[in-house]
């Protein structure tokens, strides 16, 4: 009796865990945004053509037979190559849509950090006379800007 | 000599982009070499003769290229169930298939195009298809002979070559009966 007890809760305690296990249905709603219409090479949930409506029929067929959504993508990549799938599979070719942004990120900051060393070491006002510190004043010309200082006084 | 690596990294970095860009609007637009090279009086092999296609069957579960026809007339037809305008050309193709088995001169051979396979199967059944048909799951098959609307066919010798090419609806029976005869020839 009691390990019937035992028993039924262990039932009990794992109940959740089997509900949680069983295949969750996708939906429309969820898998459009997925998919690409193959021929018109646009969203299928904008898409209006013969194939595009195809497409969706097999894809309702699918939901009702109770497919989850990754079941559902993998069956349209079965019938229609992996172009079917909005987002592109990370091999071959394909790989360079998730490199790329990478790259030209990495180039620029790479070269914006290379213009700010440079930049930063640049002094700031560069001397007239290349030899650095202020310059310094000929004689005569001493004389004259005495001489213009003093006619204001 | 670090002042010139920045220019230089540059340099790379957009040569590099603009290949890709120049690779990727190359492989947008569907290739007309095929016709190029027709319309030329020339007969270019047809190519990916060696890919091996699931043939379009209940069982599914064989895988055949087109040189598996080797040594006949091939008509290689492409289509689709949800192609609206190939419907019209199904009773010439299989009257064609009728001919050349009679004249033992070759095949009709079908390949269906992004399309679901018990799509295509329901379609064979409803014309009442004879010839053998495979699926091109990915489209690259179809993309190596430039094909991007449908219907396509490409009259092949028995060297595999291409002699005729008709890009959309078969223009007439008679179009094909000549196509069939000088890849005979």
């Amino acid at each position: 009796m009691r390990r019937a007890g035992a028993l039924g809760l262990l039932a009990l305690l794992l109940l959740p865990a089997g509900a949680a296990a069983v295949k969750q249905r996708t939906s429309m709603s969820l898998v459009l945004p997925q998919v690409m219409c193959v021929t018109c090479q646009i969203p299928l949930s904008q898409a209006q053509s013969p194939q595009a409506d195809d497409e969706r029929r097999y894809i309702r067929q699918l939901i009702d037979r109770g497919d989850t959504l990754a079941q559902v993508k993998s069956a349209l990549v079965v019938q229609y190559g992996s172009a079917v799938l909005a987002l592109p599979p990370d091999r071959g070719f394909d790989v360079t849509v998730y490199l790329v942004p990478v790259v030209v990120v990495a180039a620029l900051v790479a070269l914006l950090a290379l213009l700010l060393t440079r930049w930063r070491r640049t002094p700031r006002s560069a001397p007239a006379d290349g030899a650095g510190g202020s310059r310094q004043l000929s004689s005569a010309d001493t004389a004259r800007l005495e001489e213009d200082l003093r006619r204001y006084d | 000599m670090n002042r010139r690596i920045g220019p230089i990294v540059t340099a790379l970095v957009a040569a590099a982009l603009l290949a890709l860009l120049g690779y990727g609007l190359a492989k947008q637009g569907p290739s007309r070499a095929l016709d190029a090279a027709v319309e030329a009086g020339r007969q270019p092999a047809a190519p990916q003769v060696s890919q091996a296609l699931p043939v379009l069957d209940r069982l599914r579960a064989q895988r055949a290229s087109i040189s598996h026809w080797r040594g006949g007339v091939i008509v290689v037809n492409f289509w689709a169930s949800w192609c609206t305008t190939c419907d019209a050309e199904e009773p010439l193709l299989e009257r064609t298939q009728r001919a050349l088995l009679a004249g033992h001169e070759g095949t009709v051979l079908g390949i269906t195009y992004k399309d679901v396979s018990s799509y295509s199967l329901s379609a064979i059944k409803r014309y009442g298809l004879s010839f053998p048909n495979l699926r091109d799951a990915d489209g690259s098959f179809a993309a190596a002979y430039g094909t991007a609307q449908l219907p396509e066919t490409f009259v092949l010798n028995s060297r595999l070559h291409v002699v005729a090419i008709s890009r959309g609806p078969i223009p007439q029976a008679a179009w094909l009966a000549r196509a069939i005869s000088a890849a005979e020839a």
